[in-house]
């Protein structure tokens, strides 16, 4: 029973191939689907012996994570297990995105996994990758793995002229750096979600399906009983974790409304309202992972799941209708 | 032949429409948002983790601090996912509530400040492009979006107070008032 697994990408995913088996405390495989149950944790647990655990409904200390199942289209699920050293396994074709993207790497994560691309090893076959980092090299005054001005920085008597040229060049680099980390962010994260809204929008409109949806658009998001309707459907506690992941609904509805504000269908008054209409859903299915950043127990998260599904649900009606109360006065 | 000609424009005009849209976006949002993400990441790195970690230490025992000024200060500093590990300074009880408000708080200051949740972006930008197709300042929603959030983030994290004893009671347990931290 006890054997390892070894699980491969699908095509047009990322990562892999990981080799998984349980290793002392680490015997659980943790799924945080949203509800179903994906047929690879019961094939991964057939194969290996380890216990399966709903991540939605409670949690499992860290350490004893033989691996994470998840189904994240690239917002912060995806990055947040290989973050924390567990290996990471998407239902879904995310590669590397979100903002937790840098530690999305092949020796930790991989994605687009169906029943197919798991399959049990030989024990022959595994030999240990992990090999010590090799020992240090004899101290001097410049090393090869070293610039000069790392070096400098090391030394502890600077002459004031080392001190503001060290200074100048980390405040120049953090600018350079935030720089960089900006550009990743829009080229991996919002130009993508761009190009997929144009497209959306360009449909719409280009095939004349938009008189249409303006006609069923512009009277439910165009005054605030409907707005509120739309949030009592979003934050319904049943439906809010479906509707949550990655925010992908909110954003497409929110597209599609500022299309018909664009277009004067709807008064731009009234957006901001929608803005609060279209989110009452809004980290419905992020709960048990966000409690997990912040170190909850495992009966606070128990608790705190329904807790603040309920709590979205009582606040998301009375949000569209202050933030309506809020909108007067604007764009007048 | 004109009929498949004409099919042809068709065609390609579905995509000609979104294509304008996008090289609009890219004209307008992009170079915007961009310098934005720039300044405020550098702001971020200068100002340092370690004093918003301090922060959320003093602020666990008061509501306002807790649901309001905390999540608030630390969506700016570390932006979604991480302002939810500021929930570790809070006593278990207080943790779901922390989280209802710093969600939230993850999209309403998003309007202004875009580094905080860039991903999801869409939420606020879709409804505002229209704005900004009318020739109307998106900024006037930007800063409407945000204190309505103030407000209604900070009676959302409250009220999870009032549904975490609910159901504490329904599933007979008790979570523990006093901060615990191991580190």
């Amino acid at each position: 029973m006890a054997g390892k697994v070894k699980i491969v990408k699908g095509s047009g995913g990322f990562g892999g191939p990981l080799t998984l088996g349980i290793e002392g405390k680490k015997d659980k495989v943790m799924y945080v689907t949203g509800g179903h149950r994906p047929e690879i944790v019961d094939r991964i647990c057939e194969l290996t012996g380890a216990t399966a655990v709903d991540g939605f409904e409670t949690s499992v200390p860290e350490d004893e994570i033989m691996a994470a199942v998840i189904d994240c289209g690239g917002t912060l699920r995806c990055g947040i297990y290989p973050k924390k050293g567990i290996p990471t396994i998407n239902i879904m074709s995310t590669g590397q995105s979100g903002p937790l993207r840098q530690y999305i790497t092949e020796d930790i994560y991989v994605s687009n996994v169906g029943v197919n691309q798991v399959s049990p090893v030989d024990e022959s076959d595994i030999s240990t990758n992990r090999t010590d980092e090799a020992d240090r090299e004899a101290e001097t005054v410049y090393t090869k793995d070293k610039k000069i001005m790392e070096t400098r920085s090391e030394q502890e008597n600077k002459s004031l002229l080392t001190k503001i040229g060290l200074g100048a060049g980390k405040v120049i680099n953090t600018f350079y750096q935030a720089s960089r980390d900006a550009v990743q962010t829009m080229l991996h994260t919002v130009i993508p979600f761009m190009g997929f809204v144009a497209l959306l929008i360009g449909m719409i409109q280009g095939s004349g399906v938009g008189d249409a949806f303006a006609n069923i658009m512009s009277p439910l998001a165009g005054n605030v009983w409907g707005l509120m309707i739309i949030g009592f459907i979003c934050s319904l506690p049943f439906l809010s974790p479906l509707l949550g992941p990655g925010g992908v609904i909110g954003q497409v509805l929110g597209s599609l409304i500022g299309v018909e504000i664009g277009q004067g269908n709807i008064p731009p008054n009234l957006a901001l309202p929608a803005l609060f209409a279209i989110n009452t859903q809004n980290a419905a299915d992020f709960i048990p992972v966000g409690l997990g950043l912040a170190e909850a127990e495992t009966e606070t998260i128990e608790v705190g799941v329904p807790s603040v599904l309920y709590s979205r649900f009582l606040n998301g009606v009375p949000r569209v209708f202050v933030a309506w109360l809020a909108s007067f006065g604007l764009y007048e | 032949m004109d009929n498949i000609v004409s099919l042809a424009e068709g065609f390609i005009n579905l995509f000609q429409e979104g294509a304008d849209v996008f090289i609009e976006w890219m004209g307008t949002i992009v170079p915007l948002v961009l310098m934005l993400l720039i300044a405020m990441n550098t702001i971020i790195q200068l100002i340092g983790e370690n004093r918003i970690n301090t922060i959320a230490q003093k602020s666990s025992s008061n509501p306002l601090l807790r649901y309001m000024v905390l999540p608030f200060l630390g969506a700016f500093m570390l932006a979604n996912p991480m302002v939810h590990s500021l929930g570790r300074f809070m006593p278990e009880k207080y943790k779901p509530s922390y989280f209802a408000s710093a969600a939230q708080f993850a999209h309403t200051s998003n309007g202004i400040f875009p580094h905080i949740n860039p991903a999801e972006l869409f939420i606020y930008l879709g409804i505002a492009s229209g704005i900004q197709q009318l020739g109307l300042p998106m900024t006037d929603l930007a800063v409407r979006y945000l204190l309505v959030g103030l407000v209604m983030n900070f009676i959302g994290g409250w009220i999870t107070d009032l549904t975490t004893s609910y159901v504490e009671r329904q599933q007979g347990v008790k979570l523990s008032k006093k901060v615990k931290l191991d580190n």
